[in-house]
């Protein structure tokens, strides 16, 4: 009965929630409602059992979207000074229509997936069984590594395409203003960098190393080291550069190219595609996607091309 | 007994933040604001513990433990925000 | 109910009053600064009291030691974030109420 109340308080919070991030008057309770959105996505997501993808709403939706937005807010208030004030487009009337016709729809959905029994399906279930002998105790990364290998490539190559695209789209002026919020001379931030740093990258290798028989893995730990990451920029200690470094480039580059270099070696004698030659394999490739995702969202966040030592580096 | 109080707790904590979530809407500064987003993450760990503990989800600590790590992120790109004098020194 | 069960349940009551308290000082204090104090201090009580309660349902050592972990960094986190906003609220001390000031 409780659990049904703080189901139900969650659910219409979540609704409440996206309608103000949409709706607000100001652009700031706007971002507010945002980030207060996230993190109760990240107690639904714990109330239906996926704690892998509350921690990937805990560590993207509440720790960096929230930061990128405000820091586009500073941004736009510093551009918009003299710039008339834009009332918005009208309301359409075909809004109330829309929103009524989409809530029937997902009501109906989730009624008849409520009421109906539906079998559980056999491919989920051989898949658990075969697991078992892989040694994986998680499912999630047995199935993203071992039986869905393809899409967890491209998810990376998305990744990278994306980054590339937000390159081309920024171009070389976006080096005017840097996201750093303060000066070096803010007591307190360097403390907590000191403690906070070294910690996550502790907690994201722990992530990495979870992965493979508890909730984690390497989306979550490169998510996690992302969050170290724009921390760093925010107080300043890194900041974006014009072009990447050798380092860099191959950080961008791990994940993808190790996943498809051992990707096709049983290619060679006769296996086929993706079938990845033992647990080293998974690790490896696991490992290397941490690193090119927490370069990829750290490179998307500074909005350069590279990283360099900050102003108060 | 406890496992029956449990749930109770983490609703009592929710309604909690119904409650700070007002002072989002009063304002009146930008901080004031912030001020309950910071509420958010503080009462969201509790709940999150409380709810590892009541579901027997061990990894919801590590959720909450990625929460606290995570949570001055917010902070620290607010304190960039502007106030009022680089606005109005833009409109004059 | 057990000795443990009482200590539990009277700890987690406890953390919920320090929540609560943090929340009406939340609405009802008078200036940002007063809140900032009240909310901080307040939730990080409950929240060590919430901990302590959970320590002594689970009584694992490791739960204990994470429960103690993250009580510290949120306490860290906290006192940070509440500096920080401090700060910003004072260098804008004189722009109190934004209204005009927020971009719509």
């Amino acid at each position: 009965m409780i659990g049904f109340l703080l189901d139900g308080l969650i659910a219409a919070g979540l609704v409440g929630l996206a309608y103000q991030a949409v709706t607000s008057r100001s652009l700031f309770r706007g971002i507010i409602h945002f980030v207060v959105f996230g993190l109760t996505m990240a107690l639904a997501w714990a109330r239906v059992g996926a704690p892998d993808l509350a921690m990937a709403e805990a560590a993207i939706g509440a720790g960096l979207t929230g930061a990128l937005m405000l820091v586009a807010y500073r941004r736009l208030v510093e551009d918009r000074r003299d710039a008339p004030v834009d009332p918005g487009p009208a309301k359409s009337r075909l809004a109330l229509p829309i929103a009524i016709g989409s809530g029937l729809l997902v009501g109906v959905i989730g009624l008849s997936a409520l009421f109906s029994d539906v079998e559980p399906g056999q491919a989920g279930q051989a898949v658990l069984a075969d697991l078992q002998q892989v040694d994986l105790g998680n499912p999630i990364t047995g199935v993203l590594l071992l039986y869905r290998g393809i899409d967890t490539l491209l998810e990376v190559a998305v990744l990278l395409t994306a980054f590339l695209a937000a390159r081309a789209l920024a171009g070389s002026e976006s080096g005017t203003g840097s996201p750093t919020t303060q000066g070096p001379e803010t007591p307190m931030v360097g403390a907590l960098l000191a403690v906070v740093i070294p910690l996550t990258v502790l907690v994201s290798v722990h992530l990495l190393r979870a992965g493979s028989y508890e909730p984690g893995g390497a989306f979550q730990a490169g998510a996690v080291l992302a969050g170290a990451g724009v921390l760093l920029i925010l107080s300043g200690r890194i900041a974006a550069a014009e072009t990447a470094g050798l380092l860099v480039r191959m950080g961008l580059l791990a994940g993808l190219v190790s996943f498809i270099l051992i990707g096709l070696t049983p290619l060679l004698h006769g296996g086929p595609l993706l079938a990845l030659p033992g647990l080293w394999a998974v690790y490896f490739i696991e490992t290397a996607m941490m690193v090119s995702i927490a370069i990829t969202l750290v490179l998307l966040f500074a909005g350069g091309g590279g990283l360099k030592r900050g102003k108060h580096g | 007994m406890v496992d029956l109080a449990l749930p109770g707790i983490a609703l009592f904590l929710l309604l909690n933040l119904l409650a700070g979530m007002l002072r989002v809407y009063r304002g009146p500064t930008l901080a004031d604001r912030m001020l309950a987003a910071l509420l958010f993450s503080t009462t969201t760990v509790a709940v999150l513990l409380i709810l590892a503990e009541w579901m027997e989800q061990p990894a919801l600590r590590n959720v909450a433990l990625l929460f606290v790590m995570l949570a001055s992120i917010i902070s620290l790109a607010f304190v960039g925000l502007p106030g009022r004098e680089d606005l109005e020194d833009g409109e004059q | 109910m057990t000795p443990t069960d009482l200590i539990t349940l009277s700890l987690l009551l406890a953390g919920c009053g320090f929540y609560l308290a943090g929340t009406v000082g939340l609405l009802r204090f008078p200036d940002v600064f007063c809140r900032l104090h009240a909310l901080t201090k307040a939730d990080n009580l409950g929240l060590f009291l919430v901990c302590s309660g959970l320590a002594v349902h689970s009584g694992d050592w490791r739960i204990v030691s994470l429960l103690l972990l993250i009580w510290l960094v949120g306490l860290l986190a906290a006192t940070v974030s509440a500096h920080l906003i401090a700060r910003h609220a004072h260098e804008h001390e004189a722009d109190a109420p934004e209204e005009e000031n927020e971009l719509r």
